[in-house]
């Protein structure tokens, strides 16, 4: 008995001195980097060249690079064209499609600024599954590692975030938080409350609605299936409830509380409504493929609210594209990293356009037609359902 | 260095709920689910109160007595309907989801980032100087921690407390000296449940958020924080159970935030934090549960 608890402690003992150690290269490597920097600084002071050391042109590339294998930095860093090089962690809430198009969008707009992954940016990428405890270890972790950035995507992460890392002065981009505003992140004018700022994934709902009375005349009733435990979804809902009546629509609301529920909860929507709407919401769109099942069997067109929701058997949406999204926020995080303006020097963001996609499988199934007006400016148009 | 003391806050954060958890599973021996609600019960009644202007510190006890009453209910199912306990903690539990709900006024996420807290207010920003600022989570923390602490050493060894160790262990005896072995174990599941709530309002106003979701697997670290600290500390000398299960959480959280900075996947937490969990059981030698630490 005494011996298992002597091999438990050595153990403890063992992983705390690692602990340790883990924690110190991260420290010695962030020191390198700033005496990079700092070296690269005064060549282009002393250079011909009156570009500062971000934008520092070819001229000063050799110098960085033999200065930062002096100091015994990483080479990978050093041999890029701007002698800065960043570390950012990206924490995203949840599994899931749009999230996942956040990212790769994020990615995509950084590296249009220069700022490419694997070059001169680190990406510590971290998924906290839908559990809030764990999203705010990952955001701890982040700032242990002295990050320079942190990329938030989904409201829970983007509060955890702005909580944790306003005592550390690192700045937030956030993405994919439907109101700002109301998730204490932003001020009514649209200005940050600290060193955070992003883009908001707000749903058109007013196109989207003025779309289904084209695509359907004669429909009085929508359903919406949405999950209470999600803001963002109980805010969609009352912002459909108001335009609603303004199109002739009556909004008929079903909340769930888990996964499990949706089979019962979809069964008695559809003995009730014309169409089925639908949100961002994560865990309805988690179980989209057996709704769009269920409503299929009963010729009543499903509408999503983004790309990938029409490209798996949606009728139509009015909806955002995720990765452009994200390539927005990425652009805002890159002038941040550049420091040519502070997170809270800029207003958050929503996308500039909002577009049409259909699908013509789906709408030939039903015995919808799409009109002209609207396939002819759809962003997409879709001729099969993709189920993967 | 901001890696210890996220530890260390999230460690004292959880320290109260762990506290809870002992007073069911170690004393009581009553497997108590409704923890699992009575968490993000106490961040719902925080953020919610708050939000209607009152003082934090007020809130405080607010969510113990709120949590009291929650865990309170779990009793009653349990004694007075003859309900199993597992199954009266997870009645509760899923109850408390809608509950939670409505206290947040039908909202899942309740932000109070700007209103002030017990972490971040005039009175701390005029007294506490600038160098200690990043000290003074921690501090204030383990105040609350250590007083939790004390109060509950206190009533242990007060009449009432030692009948309550006494239900756990022989609940005959209880009966035997004329005393409803029932009132106790609802008594104790008030206790236990107050402070998990009270943990849950630290910790609202810690992230300064409340999020129904905060409140999954709260069982499992407690549980978990509780076998570590009791079974790995309670042959170093003298210490406390209570302290054992305080610097159980800690180890608990260390384990977890080592993990994850080794470069391990949030998402394989959960089978990380089972494998220690069996671990530590395997390797204290799990000799069943009528063995007590605190007899």
């Amino acid at each position: 008995m005494r011996k298992s608890m002597n091999i438990i402690m050595a153990a403890a003992v063992a992983m705390a001195i690692t602990g340790c150690a883990s924690g110190k290269p991260a420290e010695n490597a962030a020191n390198q980097n700033a005496a990079t920097e700092a070296a690269a600084d005064a060549k282009a002071g002393t250079g011909a060249e009156a570009a500062g050391a971000d934008n520092s042109a070819a001229g000063t590339d050799a110098k960085a690079g033999t200065d930062a294998e002096a100091a015994g930095a990483d080479n990978s860093a050093a041999d890029t064209t701007d002698g800065a090089s960043y570390t950012i962690g990206i924490g995203q809430f949840a599994e899931h499609g749009s999230l996942d198009n956040c990212r790769e969008g994020f990615l995509q707009g950084l590296a249009e600024e220069g700022i490419v992954e694997g070059e001169n940016l680190t990406v510590l990428y971290e998924n906290s599954q839908a559990d809030g405890g764990t999203a705010s270890q990952i955001i701890d972790n982040f700032l242990a590692k002295d990050t320079d950035l942190i990329c938030a995507i989904a409201t829970p992460m983007a509060q955890s975030a702005y909580s944790a890392a306003k005592k550390e002065d690192v700045p937030v981009i956030y993405t994919a938080v439907t109101d700002p505003v109301l998730a204490e992140l932003a001020n009514a004018d649209g200005t940050p409350v600290g060193e955070i700022t992003g883009t908001s994934d707000k749903l058109p709902v007013e196109k989207q609605l003025e779309m289904i009375r084209t695509l359907l005349p004669d429909a009085k009733k929508i359903g919406i299936m949405y999950s209470t435990s999600e803001i963002n979804s109980v805010s969609a809902i009352e912002e459909y409830k108001a335009a609603a009546p303004n199109y002739g629509f009556e909004i008929v609301e079903s909340g769930i509380s888990a996964t499990a529920d949706i089979p019962l909860a979809a069964d008695s929507l559809l003995e009730k409504v014309d169409c089925i709407n639908n949100l961002t919401d994560n865990t309805v769109v988690s179980s989209l493929p057996l709704i769009l099942d269920k409503a299929a069997k009963k010729g009543i067109p499903v509408f999503g609210s983004e790309i990938e929701q029409v490209r798996i058997g949606c009728l139509a949406t009015v909806g955002l594209d995720y990765v452009s999204l994200g390539a927005q926020t990425g652009k805002m995080a890159a002038q941040v990293l550049k420091g040519e303006k502070k997170a809270s020097e800029m207003s958050f963001e929503i996308i500039d356009e909002a577009a049409f996609y259909g699908n013509n499988k789906v709408a030939a199934d039903l015995g919808i037609t799409i009109p002209e007006s609207l396939s002819s400016t759809a962003a997409e148009m879709f001729d099969e359902i993709v189920t993967e | 260095m901001s890696i210890i003391l996220g530890v260390l806050e999230e460690g004292l954060i959880y320290a109260v709920m762990a506290l809870g958890v002992y007073i069911t599973y170690k004393i009581l021996d009553f497997p108590d689910l409704s923890v699992d609600g009575t968490f993000p019960m106490g961040a719902a009644v925080t953020a919610a109160l708050i939000l209607k202007g009152v003082h934090p510190a007020a809130t405080l006890l607010l969510a113990f007595f709120t949590g009291a009453l929650a865990g309170c209910v779990t009793g009653l199912i349990h004694v007075k309907l003859k309900v199993r306990d597992l199954l009266a903690g997870i009645i509760v539990m899923t109850g408390l989801y809608s509950i939670n709900l409505r206290i947040a006024g039908g909202k899942s996420n309740l932000p109070i980032f700007s209103r002030e807290n017990i972490f971040e207010n005039a009175f701390l920003e005029q007294h506490v100087p600038e160098a200690w600022s990043p000290y003074t989570a921690v501090i204030i923390l383990f105040a609350i921690t250590a007083v939790c602490k004390i109060l509950l050493d206190l009533y242990l060894n007060t009449r009432s407390g030692y009948l309550l160790r006494a239900t756990g262990d022989n609940d005959v005896l209880v009966t035997s000296l004329a005393k409803d072995k029932g009132m106790v174990r609802i008594l104790g599941l008030a206790i236990a449940n107050g402070f998990v709530a009270l943990s849950g309002s630290i910790y609202c106003q810690h992230k300064g958020f409340f999020e129904i979701s905060t409140g999954t697997g709260t069982m499992v670290m407690g549980l978990a924080s509780v076998i570590i600290g009791t079974k790995l500390l309670k042959r170093f000398g003298a210490v406390k159970a209570t302290t054992a299960v305080i610097l159980g959480t800690i180890v608990y959280k260390a384990c977890v935030s080592l993990a994850i900075a080794l470069g391990m996947e949030a998402s394989d937490l959960k089978l990380i934090t089972s494998v220690l969990f069996l671990g530590i059981l395997v390797a204290s030698g799990n000799k069943g549960r009528k063995v007590k630490a605190h007899a």
